[in-house]
Order: C-alpha cells, then structure tokens, then sequence
C-alpha cells in the first residue's frame, strides 16, 4: 500500500515536471534567421512595437581619471514601444538580462586603482596578500541600474544623429577580491544617466564637444528588421556619485582610496562611447516569424 | 631689368586671373529656347518618365511623379524655383511596408544650373520629402522619414530631359540623406516648357 502511494507520487510528480518542461517548450521562442536575435524580445506583450538587440563591441568608459576600454561585446536587447514626444518606453529582456553583465578588464588592476604607497599598513598588508595570491586583477562590470522601464529610445535620434538616442541608468561594479562584492560607483537609487547620442555632445568643460555617428544602415526581410552597423553612442556630459562599498570591512579605509584614485566623477570629467551594432525589428513580423516556425 | 621683369610678370599674372575668372563666369549655363537665352521667366511642367528612391533593403516608386518648375536667366545664369511636387501612387518593393503619406516639404525648393566636367546640370537644393510607411511588419512603420538635400541632375539638350541618379548626384557634389544616412534617387524628368515658350526647343548652354 505504502508502496503504491510512493509510485503514484512519484508519477504525479514526473506528469508535473514533464509538463513544465513542455510549457517551458512551448513558450521558447523558435525564431530563425535574422530574427533568432530577438529570442529575448517581450514581443507578445501589445505595448511592445518593436525589438532591440544591440551589441557594443568597443568603446570606452572615462570615469574621472580611469579610462576602461570595452574589449568584450555587452548586449542591450528587450523591446520598446510607441513613440511618445519621439521618445520610445523601453521593455526588459524576457530572461531578464536586459544589460548583460560582461566584466572589462580596468588596466593597471589593483595597482591601478589603489597603489601602495602612502597607504596604511593594513591595506598594504591586504593588498601584498591579495597579490601573492595573483589576484591583482580588477574588472569593471556595467550593470542597470533600475528597472529596464527607465530606459527611453528614440530612433529617429538615434537615426537623425541630434538628440538623445538612447538613456540608459547603469552602475559600475568595481570587481576583485580585495574590493569585496559590493564595490560600486552609482546605485539604482543614484545611478549614473548616460543620454547617449548620435550626434555632438555638448559637455561642461574640461571635456570638449564629441560626436558620435548613427553609421550605415540597411533594411533586413523586406523591412522587417533594420540592421545599424558602426553606430556609436557618445555621451560626455555626465556625472557620477562616489564610489561605495569597497573593501568589504575594510571599507572605510578603501572606499575613500578608490574615490581619490578617481579623482573628480563631476560632469565634465566623465565619458562613455559604444560601438555597436544595432537591430530593431517590428515586434508583429518576429511575432510571426515565431508563428510560422512551430 | 629687374622692375621690367617684374612688371612682365605682373601682366603675365593678371591676364591669367583674367582667363580663370572669364572661364567661371561661362561655367554658369543659362535656360535657352530656340537657341536664345530665355528673357523674363518659363515655366516648365511635367511628370517624371520614372523615378524611385532606394534606402538600402528598401525601395519606393511613385507613379504618379509631378512638378512644376520656374525657371529665369538671372545676371547670366540660369535659375529656378521648384514651386510643386504632388506625388501619388507610390509604392514600395517591400511585402511588409507601404506607403501610407509622402509628400514636398517646404517648397519652393530653389535650384540653378551649373556645370560640372563639362556637362550641364540642374542643382536642386533644400530638398525635403516627407514619407510615412505603415505596415504592421514594417520596421519603419510609425516613423516620419524626411528626405533632405540637394540633389544634381543631368542635362541633355537632345532629349531635353534631366537625369538623376547615384553617378549625377556624386558628379554635382549633392547627396539625399535619410535616417542620417545617404540614398539613392533615380529619375529621368522632361523639361518642357508649358508657358510662353510651349513646344519650343530647350537647352542649356
């Protein structure tokens, strides 16, 4: 009896687990082609009109006197919606990475940002012990900071090349062992706002006036997708809070080390270019095209 | 001998900015009728033989393509002022995109003619074209797109029509720009006079 009731749970359960696995399977999207990139685009939500899949593929971040270049792709994708006064409401990423979180190397590592010298004999003590271990290494991880809801898209800026094409809240996660894991410059509460552009910033000084470039572009099956290659988002004109969180307990002693290593973050001693590659397609014709590939 | 030099080459020097300035005061070609320069002003009506505007992956053709242009000779140099451009029956090649309104932008749109390698053109500038594609599939759907520029097109006194197209416009220094990016126009428009020079030769020289 007792035997039975195991067996009929047991079967209760697999029936259960194989049902979720083909709900999971019918809800995946079976996109192809030139549409397989909008697998992470919300577009059965009616709000959604079209999808974004752009991929930053170099660039830099200048946040006070730290430049970190871009060497690994980060990809922003999700969809947006109507265009209200030209500017679009952004929808996150249905696996939730809307920002994908890809560390960058900030070079000089450790060194870089806390250099020995003049430093208490703790942190010294700390930081020979990381050394030793060669973890001297430092990434730079940007992260959103807040809801994908706060990012607003303009095509036709973004297009046009005048105008912000894209405003995007992020964070930068300072990542090494000796840092701890809550080293941070901005949060979802005072994150950094890039209003990138297209076109020409125009930055209190000491940063002087860039441009980006809305590059070339080229329309993708029969129109459905729109395809920008060598667009670069420019903005110089931004400011950021003081690090946070860094060094664990020893915080107090490493966060203000870090925050003078930075030096100024003011606007006007900051700056983020990416490069990137961009498709957008209509949320109705990926909507179809999953559809069409059951 | 040495002021005599100087001067000979003064001479020498002036007579050549003399040349270069007589060779672009002829570089302005004027509207002629019948072999003589048009006096007062013409107006030229028509509509275009074809015509169609590529951005890449997507290209729009109007069957219906009208204008009307005034043209004078003004200081020796032909002039115009493209008053009308009604546009109807365009379409795209696209199955997801269409064309829902397109239409001139602040007209009048002035032009000149000019010449570039020794060929005659007809310079369009200010050019502003509005077109609103819908479609439910089309990425470009909800967009306003302005085409804006100028745009140089080939004259040909033999079959009185101008030509646009890629090679014309790069030749006459003119590009059309969408979405930030350059296109493509290709066209072959009659120049024909419908006012007091109707049925009369047209060139430009």
């Amino acid at each position: 009896m007792r035997m039975h009731r195991t067996r009929v749970v047991c079967a209760a359960l697999l029936a259960v687990s194989l049902a979720a696995l083909g709900l999971a399977g019918s809800a995946q999207a079976k996109l192809t082609g030139n549409y397989t990139k909008f697998a992470q685009c919300p577009y059965t939500n009616s709000e959604v009109r079209k999808c974004l899949y752009s991929v930053t593929e170099s660039g830099e971040v200048v946040l006070g006197a730290k430049k970190v270049p871009i060497e690994s792709p980060v990809i922003l994708q999700g969809g947006f919606g109507r265009p209200v006064k030209g500017y679009s409401p952004f929808f996150a990423a249905t696996n939730g990475v809307t920002l994908s979180k890809v560390p960058q190397n900030v070079p000089g590592g450790l060194l870089g940002i806390v250099p020995t010298e003049k430093q208490s004999w703790l942190v010294k003590a700390l930081i020979k012990f990381f050394f030793e271990n060669s973890l001297t290494g430092v990434n730079s991880t940007l992260e959103l900071a807040g809801p994908a809801s706060e990012i607003v898209v303009s095509e036709l800026n973004l297009a046009g090349e005048e105008g912000t094409a894209l405003k995007l809240p992020v964070k930068v996660h300072l990542e090494n062992p000796f840092l701890g894991k809550n080293c941070y410059v901005g949060s979802s509460s005072s994150p950094i706002t890039w209003n990138l552009t297209t076109g020409e910033t125009s930055p209190p000084a000491p940063n002087e006036p860039i441009t980006g470039s809305g590059g070339e572009f080229s329309l993708l099956e029969e129109g459905r997708i729109l395809e920008a290659t060598g667009t670069s988002l420019v903005d110089n004109s931004w400011s950021a809070p003081s690090a946070t969180g860094c060094g664990g307990i020893i915080s107090f002693l490493v966060t203000p080390i870090i925050n003078g290593q930075l030096g100024s973050t003011a606007a006007g001693h900051n700056t983020a270019i990416l490069n990137n590659t961009v498709f957008i397609g209509a949320s109705s014709a990926v909507k179809t095209n999953n559809e069409e590939n059951p | 001998m040495n002021i005599k030099a100087t001067a000979m080459s003064l001479v020498a020097m002036l007579a050549l900015l003399g040349a270069i300035f007589a060779a672009s005061a002829s570089a302005s070609p004027t509207w002629n009728f019948e072999e003589e320069p048009l006096t007062g002003s013409e107006t030229i009506l028509g509509g275009a033989y074809e015509s169609s505007m590529t951005i890449p992956g997507l290209t729009t053709k109007c069957e219906n393509f009208l204008y009307k242009l005034s043209i004078e000779n003004e200081e020796s140099a032909g002039k115009g002022s493209l008053t009308e451009m009604p546009l109807y029956n365009c379409t795209t090649d696209s199955t997801a995109c269409s064309v829902g309104s397109i239409g001139a932008e602040s007209l009048p749109w002035s032009s000149h003619l000019s010449t570039f390698s020794e060929e005659n053109y007809i310079v369009i500038e200010g050019v502003k074209v509005g077109i609103y594609y819908e479609g439910e599939e089309c990425v470009l759907g909800e967009l306003l797109i302005s085409v804006k520029g100028s745009a140089g097109g080939e004259i040909d006194n033999e079959s009185e029509t101008a030509t646009f197209d890629s090679s014309t416009l790069s030749a006459s220094e003119t590009s059309l720009k969408a979405l930030g990016q350059k296109i493509e126009w290709n066209g072959l428009f009659p120049t024909e006079a419908f006012e007091w020079h109707r049925e009369e030769a047209i060139s430009v020289s």
